[in-house]
């Protein structure tokens, strides 16, 4: 397999996924939203990276992308060397086993009509796991694994709390041993109380397991606390993606600074000391980003030439990568 | 400026304090709604008489229901002919009871058709989407714009008339409303995160209809289906009044009040008797179909 | 001076299908003048609910409000009916409120105009003329640019973060002595949120309001409040100004909320998140004794024994409700 480093789990190359935006009974193209434009990363074994961004920048539609949820309208998704992205049906449903997908609403992804044993063991039978015992077997050591009582497995969704919820989703993306797991805002819907247990859970079952987490969320500082890397997004594109460390202490992009800002820490000293830079306008449509850099119509470093064209990730060292022009590095 | 607050009760049972939700039977639940409101009830009792009267027909009936009597042709109700006797002095209460059966066949037999085919096609409609979906609607858009007397009238005229040809085109003329219910709700349950999820794990397009979506898109159907078979019994009976329904002598309501109109100023109880027990059990189907409503409403689930 | 609004051993009860839920159970709070108060908890914890009953917004049944007392002004609001003229004349007018949900707080069939100037109208018995004056005012301190020509416009017509100005303006066109925002930002972006909470901070400041937020991000209120009460299952557990509950908290549930939170800046690498254990208690039939005993980790004996401490004076400002005196078990 040509892979250029055999220690990435997952690679993804110049991805674009557009939707068309249709119009009349025809359903006559009008115009496309670009909800995820020319995004390039990679994920090493073992290591998490956060994808964080405001709602429309194109973080969740990257993860549905590398889940083959989407075709991608154009690009690459390496998963341990298979290019993904172009494969059919059939060769996909045998692949899924590998990655595992953890969704943001406890209420909404577990099928209400199903038992907590059924939920849990879906992917077994799934991918062919017949023998009854078996099953059983596995799905009482999932349940053990995510800290959830055996006893519980004949209950349904509506009689666990929100984090034995979150729990359960886990234990189905946990079932069949995946490599790579796409958390996609897995704890954004819990109380404080509850999200602290799941990240926990997360961080744990990474070590144990030697699991790769794709972790997607809106907010910085959890995506910062679980994350070793971190890539911000900003309208389809990754603007910034750094070290997590190295991205709080060190933010370059002007867009990164200003969402760094905003978000309030429980410190009432440190918050009284920070500097509070608010941005203007709001985040444009996907459906008619402004040219240039997406980001020049708010930024304050913008001169006319950032409208011009738009610029490209650039390593400034350290595996620090930003895309402006106005950053030196 | 703050006031001291104190609860004067005893102190806490640890054991007794359950830290998950409590179990709690989501039967149970719905029973209770639907037990809590009189009209579900009343309706349901009507529905299960009419299903006790027509299994037990034969043990309740009086009389033979095409036992001619044409001596007592016509008689006012009395204590050998309760409801009296028509034109052929048939039992008017025997036609009735036996009528039931008539109604229940085709009401059954016709919601099983169109539920079938209606929400079979609703499902692939709304799944697939696309060229599938508009082709599936604009068809049935087609058939709700037939009218259904005239889709009946065209089947009795190819095939004759008779149960089965009823059947066969109220079947057919009620495929269109399971059709449109099912598609909506699909479309809605799609979106769902476990869908998502399933799609995810790699499970086949059929399996996840059956698994994922129908279960959930159910509930709906039912309410629609209980009131949909007072829609075809009602049907069924303004077809047999028009003359175009069940052949004679087979005992149906519409037919029976079709039979006494002619007599209604001299023995209104002719066409009064059928025409009652028509309305009563559409009002128990409806009746029971709210009931279902509101016992199954997903709003009411799970809330504290 | 004595505070502005102050509400005593407010009770306000469920009556729900599984049983009775004491959704808030003997809550006391002030608001002072010119005040940002900070109310925080989980879902559940009774803050939207006490909020609610304060302008007797409760939907009764199953709601119920058993007992306690709301001094604003000098006077008991829930003597007062709650769909009567007094109570609609504080509403809007005196005591404000913005929702959680601001897509649908707006009427989509009336123009912005209409719908901000209504109130001024009937609440200040403003003249058309003058009403408009002022909302054009509102609306251009509010960040709405062309805010004459936008007063013909309809709430689609405004963005998600504009809708939420024009909210922000609605509330403080009657001028309210306190304007109470339930969870403001909770269904925005961050960056959204910020600008929102700026703000609003300048506009209470301007019009010299109190500002109650009540929010389960702990963040936004060690930003912007100056006096906090943290709740849980009915009850104020913690109360005192930013620094008390922030540096030097006292009930283990502030503690344990404030050490399972990630804070920015942190990686796993460096603090381990410490979670709460367990799970919020359902509020039905709930026992007498402290609700977090069960998940506290500094429950002693007494604990069990007596029921729920009230909250007691410990310095300054600073309310705690919890047996904290005597010797800790190890």
């Amino acid at each position: 397999m040509n892979q250029e480093n055999p220690g990435n789990v997952i690679e993804i190359k110049n991805l674009r996924m557009y939707f068309p935006i249709t119009r009349g009974l025809l359903r006559r193209r009008v115009g496309e939203i670009k909800a995820v434009d020319d995004v390039s990363f990679a994920i090493k074994k073992n290591e998490t990276l956060g994808l964080v961004g405001e709602s429309g920048c194109g973080k969740t539609t990257t993860g549905r992308c590398i889940l083959r949820l989407y075709k991608p309208t154009a690009g690459e998704i390496r998963f341990n060397g298979t290019d993904i992205s172009g494969m059919n049906e059939n060769r996909l449903r045998l692949f899924r086993s590998n990655m595992g997908a953890i969704f943001q609403d406890p209420y909404g992804s577990l099928n209400p009509r199903q038992t907590a044993r059924t939920i849990v063991g879906m992917p077994l039978i799934v991918h062919g796991m017949n023998d009854k015992r078996q099953q059983n077997n596995r799905v009482e050591e999932l349940f053990k694994l995510v800290g959830l009582d055996a006893s519980m497995m004949t209950r349904v969704p509506h009689e666990f709390s929100g984090g034995q919820r979150q729990r359960l989703g886990i234990a189905r993306a946990l079932a069949c041993q995946p490599a790579l797991i796409i958390c996609d805002e897995p704890v954004s819907a819990l109380d404080v109380s509850i999200q602290a247990q799941i990240i926990n859970l997360l961080e744990e079952l990474q070590e144990k397991l030697g699991l790769t987490y794709l972790f997607i969320a809106h907010d910085l500082s959890v995506v910062q606390h679980i994350s070793n890397r971190v890539a911000v997004m900003y309208l389809g594109r990754i603007i910034e993606i750094a070290n997590s460390r190295e991205l709080y202490e060190n933010p370059l992009h002007p867009y990164t600074k200003a969402l760094l800002s905003a978000v309030p820490v429980p410190n009432p000293v440190i918050e009284r000391k920070r500097t509070r830079t608010v941005l203007k306008g709001e985040v444009p449509s996907p459906a008619a980003p402004p040219p240039g850099c997406h980001f020049n119509p708010r930024c304050n470093l913008a001169t006319p030439d950032c409208a011009e064209s738009s610029p490209e990730l650039r390593d400034t060292g350290n595996g620090h990568q930003v895309a402006c022009f106005k950053v030196q590095a | 400026m703050l006031e001291k607050t104190g609860r004067d009760a005893k102190p806490v049972d640890l054991a007794k304090w359950s830290e998950t939700a409590p179990r709690y039977s989501e039967t149970k639940r719905m029973i209770s709604v639907f037990a809590g409101r009189p009209l579900p009830v009343i309706g349901f009792v009507i529905i299960a008489l009419l299903i006790l009267v027509a299994i037990f027909a034969p043990f309740l009936a009086p009389y033979p229901p095409n036992q001619m009597d044409i001596i007592n042709k016509l008689q006012p109700p009395n204590t050998t002919h309760l409801l009296g006797t028509d034109s052929l002095g048939r039992d008017t209460l025997s036609r009735i009871i036996y009528g039931s059966r008539t109604s229940l066949i085709i009401g059954i037999s016709v919601i099983a058709i169109s539920s079938a085919v209606g929400i079979a096609l609703g499902l692939f409609a709304a799944y697939f989407g696309g060229v599938i979906y508009h082709v599936i609607m604009r068809f049935m858009d087609a058939l709700m714009a037939f009218p259904m007397l005239l889709l009946a009238l065209l089947v009795a005229s190819l095939l004759g008339a008779g149960m089965k040809n009823i059947i066969i085109a109220l079947g057919i003329g009620m495929i269109a409303a399971p059709c449109r219910l099912m598609c909506g709700v699909v479309l809605s349950v799609k979106q769902n995160d476990y869908v998502m999820s399933a799609r995810a794990m790699g499970m086949s397009n059929l399996r996840l209809m059956l698994q994922e979506i129908l279960p959930n898109a159910f509930p709906p159907l039912l309410v629609m289906i209980t009131i949909g078979l007072g829609a075809v019994i009602l049907a069924e009976a303004g077809l047999s009044f028009l003359g175009i329904g069940i052949t004679p002598p087979t005992a149906t309501w519409g037919g029976m009040v079709n039979d006494g109109y002619k007599f209604v100023m001299t023995s209104p109880v002719l066409a009064i008797s059928p025409g009652i027990a028509i309305m009563l059990v559409v009002f128990g189907f409806n009746m029971l179909g709210d009931g279902l409503r509101d016992a199954l409403d997903p709003k009411l689930r799970g809330v504290i | 001076m004595p505070p502005l609004l102050s509400v005593y051993n407010l009770k306000t009860y469920f009556h729900t299908y599984r049983g009775l839920v004491k959704a808030v159970d003997g809550v006391s709070f002030d608001i002072n003048e010119k005040e940002i108060v900070g109310v925080v908890g989980e879902s559940g914890c009774g803050k939207s609910v006490s909020m609610l009953s304060v302008l007797q917004l409760i939907s009764s049944p199953p709601g119920e409000i058993v007992d306690g007392k709301v001094i604003f002004e000098g006077q008991d609001l829930l003597q007062y009916q709650p769909k009567g003229e007094t109570m609609s004349s504080i509403r809007g007018a005196r005591i404000a409120m913005i929702f959680q949900e601001p897509m649908t707080s707006l009427n989509p069939v009336l123009t912005i105009g209409r719908q901000l100037t209504e109130g001024l109208e009937v609440h200040l018995s403003m003249n058309p003329q003058s009403a408009r004056e002022r909302v054009v005012e509102l609306l251009r301190l509010v960040g709405i640019p062309d805010a004459k020509g936008r007063l013909d416009a309809y709430p689609h017509q405004f963005s998600g973060g504009m809708r939420q100005r024009v909210m922000i303006a609605m509330a403080l066109s009657c001028n309210p002595r306190i304007l109470i925002a339930d969870e403001p930002t909770t269904a925005v972006d961050v960056t959204t949120q910020a600008q929102l909470l700026e703000l609003m901070q300048d506009m209470v400041v301007r019009f010299k309001t109190s500002l109650v937020i009540v929010t389960h991000n702990l963040g936004v209120v060690a930003r912007y409040a100056e006096r906090i009460y943290v709740m849980y299952s009915g009850r104020i557990v913690e109360s005192g100004l930013a620094d008390d509950i922030f540096l030097n908290p006292l009930h283990p549930y502030t503690i344990g909320l404030l050490k399972c939170v990630p804070q920015l800046g942190e990686t796993r690498k460096e603090r381990k998140l410490v979670p709460i254990q367990g799970l919020p208690p359902n509020l039905i039939n709930m026992p007498s004794s402290c609700a977090f005993l069960p998940r506290c980790d500094r429950a002693r004996d007494i604990c069990r024994q007596k029921p729920w401490p009230s909250l007691e004076l410990i310095e300054g400002q600073h309310y705690v409700a919890c047996f904290r005196d005597g010797p800790e078990t190890p």
